[in-house]
């Protein structure tokens, strides 16, 4: 089944024709062509295809997109302006927060929407805002030190 | 895995989408947040025909107290607004904290209270404590609304009274006299695991006298169980540590816990043990944390 | 240390890191290709039996299908390591060897479709009688998994170095202890995918892997085609750990159904699929015996060892062996057994995971140490010094080891952590542990038969000198090796580092490397990477020598600017003189090939561990338990690594923290499980549980001082030598605090649980 669905995508309204089971995740990715959301297990267990709703962090894979009807969604390719990086982007690159890459853009807008609710984060409020994207290479350790580094 | 193709509905009312699935009979499916019927629908759980959203019904979002004191959740509340809410912190943070407890927090952001409900799986976070509580839910079906305990809700793993046509629309929390409440979930890891064993608790205390305990254990049996024995001996009773052991113990015994992947019937067992003494313990001295 | 480099030693940014924050960096399932189909292929639900008869015709029919193949439409050639284990086909022929072996594939419009076709397959299957435990299966009268493995016996190692029984007599205390491991996996955040398509005889193939070499040569040999028909290439990898470096079903499949459809095709493994194709670690059952002096001095050590290999061999047989043979480098001894029987089960195939066979060997040696130095009355971290290997040794297995500072690591590691004030001084719950490690940088030979060299870099100066391109065939996963290899090519030439590209992981456009296994890349690709670049820069300070009328012997050339050493004000640019250069001589292009000496002894399986140049680390953990639950919390960790020079710091700390990561999520809470038909039961990233950022501690990473003769500057392995101390520390801590060995892999909070429980009941009795 088809329903026409209307986004704000990183600021750009994007009127769709979709079928009803695409999760968010796959009309982002394969009808919008963004692909730096990133399906990692598809069950909302991981973080990586993390994007932000509302301004509030979603498992877009765990989402219907005709649920996200009307919504408002900043992706990863959304925080560059300009060619300037976002300065969590700037961060995570200068502090080693990168290793394979698929976490990324989970883990930065996730820091996005943390440091917005809270400029000013603990380390255990940090831990707790990242506990749902899971990174295999990192330990976490040079992340949690790229976002501190964002604290004043 | 992937997602089948289905019908999809999002009536603008209430008495619509029970209408719509009365109308389309038990392969349709309501969807809330989703999160939980996605990933059934993905592991070929479940194939729901079609599906009917509450994306567009307002007002089951809210968390509210009533003017006699009752609080209100709306069932569409996701689990992060139940965190968010100043309603609950004030009222319960107990319930804010069980919230917290839940998944991680991209799925705290759709997922739903109602939804965590409805999908009656064992291990859920929020039923024992609102049990505990002694919550009511609402059901809106074709034929009018029911309110009832949700004690009285589940009837086994993914299974609950609920008709085809019924919409669970909200959560009432009445009770005026508890001095406590708590919810502690143990888990094989700190963040998106399920509880291998949880106890919620709930106690009015006069003093150190126990006027009322309830105690409701999660991930033990095929739905949240009320240990009643255990509530039984604290009642009325001066609260000691050796009281709050023997409780532990009673509760350990009224469990029915299975051996899977996550841990074995002999372990849930004693964990129960240790975790209602704990629970009853922070209730007592701290009140609703 | 020492000398002063100009690029190599600082923790530049690594080079793709704007593309990968951005979300502009594509990885393989990223890719899109005009017309391209979908595949997937079907699984066996039985875990043994026999293929009686597959009806694909039901499939065919279903619009959108564009085609079906099983194993009459493919080469029945066998493959893996090596060709006395080459066990595997691309699809099942006569039987299904485990839940998840590969009966056949479709290629479809979309993926709805492909999946809708695998249901429409009809395999008639006789079901065999399966069996899933190693010792099981060693049984006389146990399934036969295979023909060519009578009693299921894949592997057997008996090797015997000096004389352990000798040894044991003399000994003032001999020990045995027994330790298991569990399977793990290694769950990189990228699922595999593989896309390809064909052009006339030659099919390009972009998969998501760890050595497009290795790749290549197995869809050359299986296809029959000449490996110059058979282009493989990666684009970003999202990370590895030995999982992406076995071939896989996707890649095979991919290529037959695009051949057929003459359309490209892309695959991928969803996460419980990733799980069946696994090569994930071995199951290690170890029995060691250890003979020591009254002093704590090792005298002969007896490794007794069974590992579950799952279904097919694969890299295992090498597992196998490097279980066994790395026992011998940490601690200087002279009478070494090591028995091993590698047994197949009706289970997914068992490989390569981070540090190769050997953490769990090294959790069951560090946690069997720490007993006898109880039995001895000596500190844990003390009889380590006492028997830490030397620089400069052979050990008795014929690795050569230069460099090696597993003394000065387990040193700092006791400053730095406090160990003194805190081994038995800390509060009730409370407790420290050590462990010891290390692996080799990069293995002395290629991981299959072959005489070719083991990496070779082109380095290639753009016509004006304003660019260089560094060409390998080393694999970024992103362990950093591109940053890594650029960092050296810039500081061989003499060259600004911004102004390097670099082409890496493409069989076609690229160089010949065995990629990214073994912590090889550093140190082997970073040789041909180095004379490469040293060829570039000798080409240039020939060139400027014929432009200064000097001689090249009085020049130098360092961040792009060519100098007289006694006068630097006279110089001329790098790119002025390469400009002249490909005037005078044509392109200005450095070439690089790296081959190790000849490394080991003459034994049979002489060649596994071998390696030019050995890591060592030490770790030391601190936890604390729930005594009423188990729970295990680890409060913090630090790590001091002898790794050789370090090229790029932050990289080098990144890998020290994901290995422990690694480790540590190994030790207490990843396992893979199956259910009573052999299927994956947490093939799920809720149950297959990796840490979390709220589980893992701070961790303080740490070097000591250290070049190793035979490595490019001096640089050594660091990536998976950090995994192997890990769980034997953690084990140590508990046992520490508690007073309760686990002597099974994972440290599950449900056998402390249990252990302090019977130890309860054991002090009461």
């Amino acid at each position: 089944m088809k329903k026409k669905i209307r986004l704000i995508v990183n600021g750009e309204e994007k009127v769709l024709t979709i079928d009803v089971q695409q999760t968010l995740l796959e009309v982002l990715r394969e009808d919008l062509g963004l692909t730096g959301t990133k399906k990692g297990c598809n069950q909302g267990e991981c973080g990586a295809c993390t994007v932000l709703l509302e301004g509030k962090p979603v498992s877009s894979c765990s989402l219907l997109a005709v649920k996200a009807d009307g919504k408002a969604v900043t992706t990863i390719e959304g925080l560059a302006k300009g060619g300037q990086l976002h300065p969590i982007q700037q961060a995570f690159n200068e502090k080693g927060a990168i290793q394979c890459g698929f976490c990324s853009p989970g883990m930065i807008l996730v820091t996005k929407s943390l440091l917005e609710q809270n400029p000013n984060p603990t380390t255990a409020e940090i831990k707790e805002a990242i506990a749902g994207n899971i990174c295999r290479c990192t330990g976490y350790v040079q992340i949690i030190e790229a976002i501190r580094s964002l604290v004043p | 895995m992937y997602l089948p193709d289905f019908e999809y509905y999002a009536p603008a009312t209430l008495s619509e989408a029970c209408e719509l699935l009365e109308k389309l009979g038990p392969g349709a499916k309501v969807i809330a947040g989703g999160t939980d019927i996605l990933s059934k629908m993905k592991q070929e759980l479940l194939f729901p025909k079609a599906i009917v959203s509450l994306k567009y019904l307002s007002g089951l979002s809210e968390i509210r107290l009533e003017s006699n004191n009752d609080v209100i959740i709306g069932a569409k509340a996701t689990h992060n607004s139940l965190i968010d809410s100043p309603v609950l912190q004030e009222k319960y943070p107990s319930l804010c904290n069980a919230a917290h407890q839940m998944a991680n927090n991209q799925v705290r952001n759709i997922g739903t209270v109602g939804g965590n409900i409805v999908n009656a799986v064992p291990s859920a976070d929020l039923p024992p404590l609102l049990i505990a509580l002694g919550a009511k839910i609402k059901l809106v079906g074709t034929n009018g609304e029911r309110v009832l305990p949700l004690e009285d809700f589940f009837t086994g793993p993914n299974e609950s009274i609920i008709k085809q046509d019924e919409i669970l629309t909200e959560f009432i929390i009445s009770e005026q006299s508890l001095t406590g409440s708590t919810y502690i979930k143990f888990a094989l890891r700190r963040s998106g695991a399920l509880a291998v064993a949880s106890v919620a608790v709930a106690v009015a205390m006069e003093g150190n006298t126990c006027r009322k305990a309830r105690i409701v254990l999660g991930a033990v049996a095929p739905i949240p169980l009320r240990a009643k024995k255990a509530e039984e001996m604290l009642t009325g009773k001066e609260i000691t540590d050796e009281l709050l052991e023997e409780a532990g113990s009673v509760a350990s015994a009224e469990s029915k816990p299975i051996s899977d992947i996550r841990g074995s019937a002999e372990y849930r067992r004693d964990l129960v043990r240790v975790l209602t003494r704990r629970a009853l313990r922070k209730a007592i001295n701290e009140g609703h944390v | 240390m020492g000398e002063n480099y100009e690029v190599i030693g600082k923790s530049v940014p690594r080079i793709d890191g704007v593309a990968k924050a951005t979300g502009r960096a594509k990885y393989t399932g990223d890719l899109k290709f005009p017309n391209m189909l979908v595949g997937k292929i079907l699984h066996s639900p039985h875990a043994h039996a026999r293929i009686l008869n597959i009806d694909t015709s039901e499939a065919e029919k279903l619009p959108g299908v564009k085609a079906v193949i099983t194993h009459r439409d493919v080469p029945s050639t066998k493959y893996g390591l090596s060709p006395a284990r080459w066990d595997e086909t691309i699809f099942c022929i006569d039987k299904v060897r485990f839940v998840g072996d590969k009966v056949a594939a479709v290629a479809a419009v979309d993926e709805e479709t492909a999946y809708k076709a695998l249901k429409l397959i009809k395999v008639d299957y006789e079901v065999l009688p399966a069996v899933f435990d190693p010792y099981e299966a060693l049984k006389e009268g146990a399934p036969q998994i295979f023909e060519e493995y009578p009693g299921n016996i894949n592997t057997e190692i008996h090797q015997h170095f000096g004389d352990v029984d000798k040894a044991f007599a003399e000994a003032y205390h001999v020990r045995r202890d027994f330790f298991s491991g569990q399977r793990t996996y290694h769950s990189p955040l990228e699922p595999h995918v593989s896309i390809a398509f064909w052009e006339g005889p030659k099919v390009t193939v972009y998969s998501s892997n760890q050595s497009v070499h290795y790749l290549q040569y197995h869809l050359a040999r299986v296809f029959g085609m000449p490996m110059g028909n058979v282009r493989v290439l990666k684009t970003h990898v999202g990370g590895g750990f030995g999982g992406k470096l076995d071939p896989t079903g996707l890649d095979f499949a991919a290529v037959k159904l695009s051949q057929i459809t003459g359309r490209p095709v892309k695959m991928l493994y969803d996460r419980k699929e990733m799980f069946y194709n696994n090569r994930g670690r071995h199951a290690q059952y170890m029995e060691l015996t250890t003979g020591v002096t009254k002093e704590g001095k090792i005298l002969g050590v007896h490794a007794n060892f069974v590992m579950d290999g799952g279904a097919y061999t694969g890299l295992g047989v090498a597992s196998a062996y490097y279980a066994g043979a790395l026992l011998t480098v940490l601690y200087d001894f002279d009478n070494y057994k090591f028995d091993m029987i590698r047994a197949v089960t009706n289970l997914p195939g068992c490989g390569a995971q981070r540090g190769h066979g050997q953490p769990q060997p090294r959790f069951a040696f560090e946690s069997h140490l720490d007993h006898i130095a109880e039995d001895l009355g000596i500190d844990p971290l003390e009889i380590r010094i006492i028997n830490a290997r030397k620089p400069k040794t052979v050990t008795i297995n014929d690795f050569k080891v230069d460099s090696y500072a597993l003394k000065e690591a387990l040193e700092k590691a006791r400053e730095i952590s406090g160990w003194r004030e805190k081994k038995g001084k800390l509060p009730p719950g409370r407790g420290i542990g050590v462990g010891n490690g290390g692996f080799v940088s990069g293995a002395g030979y290629p991981c299959y038969r072959t005489d070719l060299p083991q990496a070779v870099a082109i380095i290639k100066v753009h016509d004006d000198g304003s660019m260089a391109t560094l060409y390998t065939g080393a694999v970024e996963i992103g362990q950093g090796s591109d940053t890594v290899l650029l960092q050296m090519a810039a500081e061989a030439m003499g060259y600004p580092l911004e102004k390097m590209r670099i082409v890496a992981g493409d069989t076609d456009l690229a160089t010949h490397d065995f990629g990214a296994y073994a912590s090889r890349q550093t140190l082997m690709s970073g040789w041909a990477v180095k004379k490469a670049g040293e060829e570039v820069k000798n080409k240039i300070l020939q060139t400027a020598a014929e432009m200064m009328l000097v001689v090249p012997e009085q020049l130098d050339v360092k961040q792009g600017v060519v100098f007289l050493k006694a006068h630097p004000e006279e110089s001329l640019t790098f790119e002025e003189v390469a400009r002249t250069y490909f005037v005078k001589y044509g392109q200005l292009i450095g070439q690089g090939s790296y081959k190790p000496p000849k490394l080991g002894g003459t034994f049979k399986g002489a060649a596994v561990g071998t390696s030019p140049a050995y890591s060592a680390a030490t770790q030391v953990a601190e936890v604390e338990i729930d005594e009423e639950t188990g729970e295990i919390k680890v409060i913090e960790a630090w790590d001091v690594h002898d790794c050789g020079m370090v090229i790029n710091p932050a990289l080098l700390h990144g890998q020290v923290h994901g290995a422990f990561y690694m480790g540590m999520g190994e030790s207490i809470w990843e396992e893979v499980l199956f259910d009573e038909k052999g299927d994956v039961a947490n093939g799920n990233l809720a149950e297959y549980r990796m840490p979390t950022a709220l589980d893992m501690p701070p961790v303080t990473s740490e070097l000591v001082d250290s070049i190793d003769p035979n490595a490019p500057w001096g640089v050594k392995e660091v990536g998976e030598g950090a995994t192997t101390p890990t769980m034997a520390c953690l084990a140590n801590a508990i046992y520490d605090a508690m007073g309760v060995r686990i002597e099974s892999l994972p440290l599950t909070y449900e056998k402390v649980w249990r252990a302090l429980k019977e130890k309860r009941e054991k002090e009461k009795a």
